[in-house]
């Protein structure tokens, strides 16, 4: 293949495909733009034009967005609160239902065909559904505005047993475990030094998903948390946004805040995410 | 165990220490009684007053602010699962009406008609402001406000234009005296200037027209009376406004930062101002304080009602409440005072329900945004006269409707080129002939009343046509 | 595969079942209770049997929803995938410079979570003042009322879901694009089968496992529609499930009616046509996938 060639055809797959990123691109660049510009500013679709460098003035931006948004009491504790509450989940979601996939897909049991059918079950149950009958079972259980109420429902969800069970499969050779049965090893034991370590890619990407979902999650702690100071980021800014007016500035702040984090840690991930969600897809 | 990727041990390390910050801050326990708030700025007006009852007062209240949607969902689902919610909750209009479904005796909130007759709370407060927390006769709520509408006009524009504002008495005159505002200044084929904000898809609107007008969507006793021939004249009319050669309408929504924009062009020259909205525009838009201007809605027949009403706020006391006496006490302290009246219009430019403080001197303090009229005296002249509101459950849902007739018969006037008022009025009739099915449909299904409930209905009604 | 395990298997799913059993099979056995009665509104509540499912059958709003949801999954499944593959096929070149570039900046929207795009697409979608209908008539002369949030509520919604989510579907076709033996593909390019040849003779097969799942999770995902036109109505002046209805989803409708209605019984019996819809699909891809592998 010649030079001229190659090039053309390197810019025939890149044109389409920079053109989409920009148009993926345009509602995030919105939002920054958003984030650091004062209400009357907000006529202008992007910066607000001025005779600064390129056009923009730039003397017009402001971090007041920001000052302000950590200036509102409770939004420092949100943001360690949604930490708390997505780091948590994730971790016992993840050891949960690595567990429960790693006996699905390994072990021969009593029960094992039933259980595998109600894995797959509840995949179609729409949530709003359970939405009233949990929040009524919460308070018999006294855990209304309580964390162990608010995650104790989604520590072992059935999608994440799938998920596992695939990845099981996968890469979980039968005969590695036979053999460290040979050599004495328990069933616990083995689960944790064998089969865990060969589950890391879906570890990596499930841990992500369960994050990212805890992350943005606003109805459930909305229902279940009474507590301003339980409140998590998308439940604290949510109650920014006034009853009879919108301040946009504050709320892309604030989505820039949150972002950040999930930004950083799906870069971290990226690589057992991908090899993870590939694992789950084979063997449907 | 090294081989886990850096990401996997972050989320372990933030999980570890996250949870020692939670541990570390400790829980915040609920002391006394819980009030629950949805309004930023209501939560600033209390707060001291709070305080100060908290000083002296054993149990105490514990303010909290939620937003409305979270009141609503804690709400309804204490109501619907009998769990104990807040000892107070500020309920909204829009959601306050769900909890009358069913019968009287399943409302989630105590019925405070007794003691407000005993303790002669009903003589103090403006009989309209009752409406929409009265069920078949009973009150469930202390009225926070009265939110009478009055019409806001960019003065810079109108002037511009040589337009004279004392000529206009009806809706009739505001068409004919508006006209020179229609203009198309840039010369693309698109209007840039109407005289009025309204489409039929601001429900708001569309209920504070209809009431202004006469028309209503459910009788005295809670039955639909969607397909009237007066609510089809009124529909008929507010849809000429929005089409053909005489249009006067546009869309300019409110609480939108895009709607601002538009605002701030002045692509509608005139706005509905609930006392409220003027707060709104002032935090909202302050660099159009001085260019506007408040004058009673002009009527839809001369002599007609000038006024309107838009919102609304009570304070209810749930059933589950931990010391009825003490939340009673409070309740009353808190929203009968003189003090928060007054701050009530200073920080909010909210109008008192309770007519005994209505001749304060705040009222007739003059306010710049408005080029100094004394906005106060304005909306207090228009109080006692704003329309009845229904507290039907269905009423939300029954706006709906007749907005979406709104817009079929507006496309109905386009595609048949049909624009006066009185050609459209047999479809508009159609047309809330369907709406009224769907209600009442939904009606039959979720049977708001019981035999023997609707008996009770009209007699004593303290919240009627005051 | 151990025959006699002893209780090793149900330590291991002891989590699993315990929360499984507490948080979604008691609600759900309850929820089949509510379906059969009628609700007075809060706390009352009457014997109805299947009454809530004859009502659901002839009420023109549930059939509305359906058709909402309807066709917002069929852009999902017939526009969304397609794109996301065409996507993935594009970064899967092995010469393709900037691939862990392009494809974070596919993967972000879902970074943004929902709440702040549901809240990013009522602005963008706005008449007049909204950044699509001002680039649409400054490049093409659309028209500036060309009202998106009034009556082209579901193509809206599938553009906003499109935005969204193909990213994520980029990244499973990619990574089982990635697990297609090379040698397969060099073996049909030696034999000289085209492009076209080689991607549905060769490429296509060796994904269909992957496509099968997405496809199902697709439909699963769309069917449940609700919190994104419920997030961004919510933002919009006439609120609720928009103008005429148009926004309105099965599963917004089962909320609107339990949460706002307080008809729980009405909204559990919806709640149980969407999850029996859900199986049947379900199981309907389940055969076809099976009786294409036989």
């Amino acid at each position: 293949m010649s030079a001229a060639r190659n090039a053309t055809k390197s810019t025939l797959t890149h044109a389409p495909l920079l053109a989409a990123a920009a148009i993926t691109l345009i509602p995030i660049a919105w939002m920054l733009c958003a984030a650091v510009k004062s209400g009357e500013d907000f006529k202008w679709l992007f910066l607000p034009r001025g005779d600064g460098f390129l056009g923009i003035a730039w003397d017009h931006l402001t971090f007041s967005n920001f000052t302000r948004l950590f200036g509102e009491a409770h939004m420092g504790s949100a943001i360690l609160n949604s930490f708390f509450v997505s780091s948590v989940s994730a971790v016992v979601a993840t050891l949960a239902c690595a567990a429960g996939g790693f006996a699905l897909a390994r072990y021969r049991f009593r029960g094992r065909g039933p259980i595998t059918v109600l894995v797959l079950g509840a995949l179609i149950i729409p949530p709003p559904l359970l939405l009233a009958p949990t929040y009524e079972l919460l308070y018999h259980l006294s855990l209304l505005d309580t964390f162990t109420g608010l995650l104790l429902p989604g520590i072992a969800p059935a999608f994440g047993v799938f998920l596992f069970r695939q990845a099981t499969i996968q890469s979980v050779p039968r005969e590695l475990l036979e053999a460290a049965r040979i050599d004495g090893c328990g069933e616990l034991r083995a689960f944790f030094v064998i089969v865990l370590p060969l589950l890391r890619p879906m570890i990596g990407a499930f841990m992500l998903i369960t994050f990212l979902m805890w992350w943005n999650n606003f109805i459930s702690p909305q229902v279940i948390l009474q507590d301003p100071q339980k409140f998590p980021l998308a439940v604290a800014i949510s109650q920014l946004k006034g009853v009879y007016y919108q301040d946009y500035g504050l709320q892309m702040a604030a989505t820039v805040v949150s972002v950040a984090p999930v930004m950083i840690l799906f870069l971290l991930l990226q690589k057992e995410f991908i090899a993870g969600l590939t694992a789950g897809a084979v063997k449907g | 165990m090294r081989h886990y990727s850096l990401g996997v041990w972050i989320v372990v390390a933030i999980a570890v220490l996250s949870s020692v910050g939670v541990a570390v801050r400790g829980g915040h326990k609920a002391e006394g009684l819980t009030m629950w708030t949805f309004a930023r700025p209501h939560a600033a007006m209390y707060r001291p007053i709070v305080d100060a009852w908290n000083e002296n007062h054993d149990p105490g209240v514990d303010l909290q602010l939620l937003s409305l949607a979270a009141v609503e969902h804690r709400m309804l689902a204490g109501f619907y699962a009998g769990v104990e919610t807040a000892d107070l909750i500020e309920v909204e209009r829009s959601i306050a009406g769900r909890a009358f479904t069913g019968p009287l005796e399943a409302v989630g909130f105590t019925d405070l008609t007794d003691r407000m007759r005993e303790e002669g709370l009903i003589d103090r407060i403006n009989p309209p402001s009752f409406g929409p927390w009265t069920s078949r006769g009973h009150i469930f709520g202390i009225p926070h406000d009265v939110h009478p509408v009055l019409l806001g006009y960019r003065t810079d524009l109108i002037e511009a234009a040589g337009i004279d504002v004392t000529l206009i008495e009806t809706w009739d005159d505001f068409k004919r005296v508006m006209r020179p505002l229609i203009v198309d200044a840039d010369g693309d084929g698109d209007v840039d200037r109407y005289p009025l904000a309204y489409w039929p898809t601001d429900l708001d609107k569309d209920e504070l027209l209809i009431l202004q007008a006469g028309g209503a969507l459910f009788d005295a006793d809670g039955r639909a009376t969607i397909d009237t021939a007066t609510n089809a004249a009124i529909l008929a009319e507010l849809v000429s406004w929005c089409v053909g050669p005489d249009r006067i309408a546009c869309e300019a929504p409110d609480f939108t930062q895009s709607g601002n924009d538009l605002k701030r062009q002045g692509y509608a020259a005139c706005y509905f101002f609930p006392d409220w909205m003027c707060d709104v525009w002032n935090k909202e838009l302050p660099e159009l304080s001085g260019k506007l201007r408040l004058m009673p809605l002009p009527a839809w027949e001369p002599g007609g009602l000038r006024t309107s009403v838009w919102g609304g706020t009570m304070l209810a006391i749930p059933k589950t409440a931990k010391d009825f006496d003490a939340c009673w006490e409070f309740a009353k302290h808190l929203y009968l005072s003189d003090e928060l009246a007054r701050t009530l219009y200073r920080v909010g430019d909210i109008i008192t329900p309770i007519t005994e403080h209505w001749d304060d001197p705040v009222f007739d303090e003059p306010d710049p945004y408005f080029g100094g009229q004394a906005k106060g005296r304005l909306y207090i002249q228009m109080a006692p006269h704003i329309p009845a509101r229904s507290s039907s459950p269905y009423n939300r849902r029954a706006i709906e409707r007749v907005s979406d007739a709104g817009m079929r018969l507006l496309e109905y006037a386009k595609s048949g080129e049909v624009y006066d008022p009185g050609a459209l009025q047999p479809k508009a009739l159609e047309l809330l002939h369907d709406a009224q099915a769907e209600v009442e449909r939904q009606m039959a299904r979720t049977a708001v009343f019981r035999e023997g409930d609707s008996s009770k209905t009209s007699q004593d009604n303290p919240g009627g046509d005051g | 595969m151990r025959e006699r395990p002893g209780p090793a298997p149900y330590i291991l799913l002891a989590p699993f079942l315990l929360i499984f059993a507490v948080f979604i099979v008691y609600p759900l056995i309850r929820s089949l209770g509510l379906a059969t009665e009628r609700s007075f509104g809060p706390g009352t509540s009457d014997f109805v049997g299947i009454k809530n499912f004859r009502l659901l059958l002839i009420d023109p709003l549930f059939w509305k929803a359906a058709r909402n949801t309807l066709v917002f999954t069929l852009g999902s499944v017939f526009i969304q995938l397609p794109l996301a593959l065409l996507l993935a096929l594009a970064l899967n070149r092995p010469t393709l410079r900037g691939r862990s570039f392009y494809r974070l900046i596919f993967f972000s929207p879902q970074l943004v979570g929902l709440v702040f795009s549901g809240m990013i697409a009522s602005l963008m979608f706005e008449k007049r003042t909204g950044l699509i209908n001002k680039t649409l008539h400054g490049i093409f002369g659309f028209s500036l009322d060309y009202p998106w949030l009034q009556v082209h509520i579901m193509p809206m919604l599938i553009i906003t879901a499109l935005w969204m989510y193909v990213g994520f579907n980029m990244v499973y076709f990619l990574a089982a694009l990635q697990n297609v033996d090379r040698s397969l593909t060099e073996a049909a390019m030696i034999d000289g089968a085209s492009k076209a040849q080689r991607f549905f003779h060769v490429t296509l097969p060796a994904i269909r496992p992957v496509g099968a799942f997405v496809v199902l999770l697709s439909i699963i995902g769309s069917v449940q529609l609700f919190e994104l036109p419920f997030i961004i109505f919510s933002q919009t002046p006439y609120g609720g499930a928009g103008p005429d209805n148009g926004a309105l989803t099965l599963v917004m409708y089962l909320y609107r009616e339990a949460f706002e209605t307080g008809d729980l019984g009405y909204a559990s019996a919806l709640g149980w046509i969407i999850a029996v819809f859900l199986f049947l699909a379900g199981l309907g891809q389940l055969v076809i996938t099976r009786g294409e592998k036989a």
